[in-house]
């Protein structure tokens, strides 16, 4: 009886214990008699067949195709060798003034981008670009605390603040 | 119907791109419609989704390579699209997802492309109590009989874990129902 009882003559079709979880939520899932399949939405009349038009108009346009300008050549010349020396010289003086950087962004228009966007960043993603020796807590504290609030909190949380004080030393 | 390489090599042709655009639009319009219009509800919204997402097709053609399927990339386009819109709408409004979708339910009673009972009305509450990942899931499935290898494709999820997603999904929409 021994021999019977280690060899198993039955067997299972390939990957069915694999595949047991699925269909048994395949047959759990079966269609629903009290959903309804029809939702009750709509769309306007003829709705489809306007369709690829609307889309179309949205498109960036194809650049028009450049006409020669044949015996008007030379005129051209002329006008361009003009307005390269004007445009010499009002880039000279454009260039005196101071290059915008981004210190010129108003710290508004940097916090309007950061909040319209949807970068979805959370603290995680500002982790990993910003060390934590970078950070002050001003960073990421839009009020200051002062000392007395930081004691007090201390001395509400801590049960012996005197464990607190340590040496530069100790470190 | 044209097969998806030669479509997708048309698309990428200057000389050709028009009017193989115009056959995509007319191939998938109506079923990435119905996708959006079960994500934000209002048919307005959904038309500016939808061409958004065609617009996003177009201009991004030059960059597939082929390595999904075309319609599984475009689903992938108007899901983020139908999704990022509603976030931005609750973001303007200054308010919770949740309240969003309260809201939109809200207005289909005065929809005029809305035309369902009192149970389609039930139906739509109770999706919307539903998590995202969920929501999809079920309409996908249950609306537009998609196969799950279709769905896992576009979602990026496994085949078993969109199969517990419906299961859980059809069993709350019933209880919600039934109650």
């Amino acid at each position: 009886m021994e021999e019977f009882k280690n060899k198993n003559p039955f067997k299972t079709p390939e990957r069915y214990f694999e595949n047991f979880n699925g269909q048994l939520l395949d047959k759990l899932s079966e269609e629903p008699s009290v959903v309804p399949k029809n939702e009750g939405f709509k769309v306007p009349e003829n709705y489809f067949d306007g369709l690829y038009a609307n889309v179309r108009q949205k498109l960036p346009r194809e650049q028009p195709k450049v006409i020669s300008l044949g015996s008007y050549r030379k005129y051209w010349y002329a006008a361009a060798s003009i307005a390269a020396i004007v445009l010499f010289f009002i880039g000279v003086k454009w260039n005196a003034t101071d290059e915008i950087g981004f210190d010129d962004l108003a710290i508004s228009d940097i916090e309007a981008y950061f909040n319209e966007s949807d970068m979805d960043l959370n603290t995680l993603d500002i982790a990993e670009i910003v060390s934590f020796e970078d950070l002050e807590i001003d960073d990421v504290m839009t009020t200051s605390i002062g000392e007395d609030q930081i004691l007090e909190y201390l001395d509400n949380h801590v049960d012996n603040i005197e464990e607190l004080r340590y040496d530069t030393d100790e470190y | 119907m044209i097969a998806e390489e030669t479509l997708v090599s048309q698309l990428q042709q200057k000389s050709t791109e028009a009017a193989a655009f115009e056959i995509l639009v007319d191939t998938y319009k109506e079923r990435l419609y119905w996708h959006i219009r079960r994500i934000v509800l209002n048919h307005d919204d959904a038309d500016d989704v939808l061409q958004n997402t065609f617009i996003k097709v177009f201009n991004n053609i030059s960059k597939f390579k082929g390595e999904s399927k075309l319609y599984s990339w475009m689903y992938r386009i108007a899901t983020n699209e139908a999704l990022t819109f509603l976030k931005k709408a609750s973001k303007r409004m200054s308010i919770s997802d949740g309240e969003l979708q309260d809201r939109l339910i809200g207005n289909l009673e005065a929809d005029p492309y809305f035309e369902g009972d009192e149970i389609q009305l039930q139906l739509q509450k109770a999706i919307a109590t539903l998590p995202e990942k969920q929501k999809l899931v079920f309409n996908m499935k249950y609306f537009e009989e998609f196969k799950y290898e279709e769905i896992s494709e576009i979602l990026g999820t496994s085949v078993g874990a969109l199969k517990a997603s419906y299961h859980l999904a059809i069993k709350k929409i019933e209880a919600f129902l039934k109650d």
